[in-house]
């Protein structure tokens, strides 16, 4: 086996599966741009990516980036593995992170680059992105310099 | 008088064995069940013509499989409900609007739980693609059922209110006290806030005490019309207002109201359907799945105001038995075991005919 079919085999972790309506959301973060559907009806953005706008129901979404920036709504520490994929990611967060450009615009992450006891809710975020082997995860750690 | 279209009544109440050890026989549980709450209401299989369960899996047989054993002559409607909506008490919802809406006349309603299958916590699978919206969370670790979402939806209330997490042991404590008077719960020993705040993280801050106590056995509910309740054995216990709710953009994890969920639309309808007040109320059923989602009820509700509850709930006395707002009966999910929704139901029914013994509020 070679190196690289090795360490594909080795991360168990869930993966996404991008589709016609998110591939746009999954080739961007390849890229490392966090771009979300930005509806060219009621104009707002919305998370996760899907078929239709749930804001207003228009078929009709425009790919827009995103700042990255956005704050920490809340969190939780996982120390003990559901899945064999996440055994040697422990202890691991999971949060919820607003981003700034609209009320409500929620994303589900992991805060990477901080101890979890640092965490605050309210904590000022940025994303970053994790490279896996074949797809590119957004992640949020804390902004670093003013905000 | 009622908000619905034909006056629906619980007539009768059926519980298996429970039990925490041991290999568990869905059928066999259900049939306990099932004929136990027939028996209790003077009622035969013959009789049932609608069957409705909720059920995650193979932990609870199906209507039809049910139909068969109780000897059933045919079904005018039935539904295996899956894996959404209010638990267990699902079942017992679709069952009281087949009654009211006259598609059935007597409805058997039941859910059968295993300790297996309400447990989150087992480690499963490897390198699994999902093209739905699974995808963006499950690359996360955000596995384990709802218990991350619980894990942060105890985060955030913390945070958001300022309180500590001593609001939320008076909830176990007081499941814990209840159970004491309940000789078919699991957990009868009290509870001290000592041995809450000491119990170990499941997903950090949320503690095993703070979640409900997996079992097996399964809870059945016998369903019919206010008018056929009257010839029937038990004092009629009568449906005033039912109600769901899942607020704006359903959603678990993206859904508009994070912390409240559907509990705040679904309460505001109940209140506007009910022909009595929450001042009314004597005694309340909670669902306490985990100590988080009762103290959103407790909001939702009206029992305070949003927000309010950790200064609601004092030292938790007021829920237990001789206190203002008596709660959870039987010991609920976190103590008498987790049947998943249909026990805070058959509970009520006890409470309101005068048959809840030592627990019986006045």
């Amino acid at each position: 086996m070679t190196a690289e079919a090795e360490q594909v085999a080795q991360d168990l972790r869930p993966r996404p599966l991008p589709n016609e309506s998110n591939r746009f959301y999954w080739e961007a973060a390849r890229e490392h741009r966090l771009v979300l559907q930005r509806c060219d009806a009621c104009h707002q953005f919305q998370y996760p990516p899907d078929v239709v706008c749930v804001h207003c129901q228009s078929l009709a979404m425009t790919p827009t980036a995103v700042s990255g920036k956005g704050v920490l709504y809340s969190f939780a520490t996982v120390d003990r593995a559901f899945h064999p994929g996440f055994s040697d990611q422990l202890p691991y967060v999971v949060a919820l992170v607003d981003l700034d450009e609209q009320p409500h615009l929620r994303m589900l992450t992991n805060i990477v680059e901080c101890s979890a006891s640092d965490l605050f809710v309210g904590m000022p975020l940025e994303v970053t992105f994790e490279d896996r082997e074949t797809i590119t995860m957004p992640q949020f750690r804390p902004q670093s310099g003013p905000a | 008088m009622t908000s619905l279209t034909r006056d629906v009544a619980f007539v009768g109440v059926g519980y298996s064995e429970l039990s925490r050890a041991g290999a568990a026989n869905p059928r066999a549980l259900t049939f306990a069940a099932v004929s136990e709450a027939l028996t209790d209401a003077g009622l035969t299989g013959a009789d049932v013509d609608g069957i409705f369960e909720y059920r995650f899996g193979p932990e609870s047989p199906s209507a039809q499989e049910v139909a068969r054993l109780i000897g059933a002559i045919d079904l005018a409607a039935f539904a295996d409900i899956f894996a959404t909506g209010p638990s267990g008490l699902a079942s017992a919802l679709a069952g009281a609007m087949a009654v009211a809406s006259g598609v059935c006349e007597t409805v058997v309603v039941y859910r059968c739980m295993t300790r297996e299958a309400g447990y989150m916590g087992g480690m499963v699978g490897g390198g699994e693609q999902y093209s739905d919206q699974n995808q963006f969370l499950f690359p996360y670790g955000y596995l384990g059922g709802i218990i991350v979402n619980m894990a942060m939806a105890k985060q955030r209330w913390l945070a958001q209110y300022g309180r500590t997490e001593e609001d939320f042991g008076h909830l176990a404590i007081n499941a814990r006290r209840w159970a004491g008077l309940n000789p078919r719960a699991m957990l009868r020993d009290p509870l001290t806030m000592d041995d809450y705040l000491s119990s170990r993280y499941v997903v950090d801050p949320l503690r095993l005490l703070d979640c409900d106590y997996p079992i097996n056995g399964s809870v059945a509910t016998i369903i019919t019309t206010a008018e056929r309740a009257r010839d029937l054995r038990q004092k009629p216990v009568i449906l005033d207002a039912m109600s769901y709710g899942t607020g704006q953009e359903c959603d678990w994890v993206f859904g508009t109201d994070f912390l409240y969920g559907g509990t705040v639309p679904c309460a505001e309808r109940l209140w506007s359907r009910s022909s009595v007040t929450q001042a009314d109320v004597d005694v309340s059923e909670i669902y306490d799945g985990f100590t988080t989602v009762q103290a959103q009820w407790i909001e939702a509700l009206g029992f305070c105001g949003i927000g309010e509850f950790g200064d609601w709930i004092g030292d938790g006395s007021r829920l237990g038995p001789g206190g203002d707002s008596p709660m959870n009966t039987a010991g609920g999910q976190l103590s008498e075991g987790r049947l998943h929704g249909i026990s805070f139901l058959n509970e009520a029914i006890l409470q309101v005919r005068g048959q809840c013994d030592q627990r019986q509020v006045p």
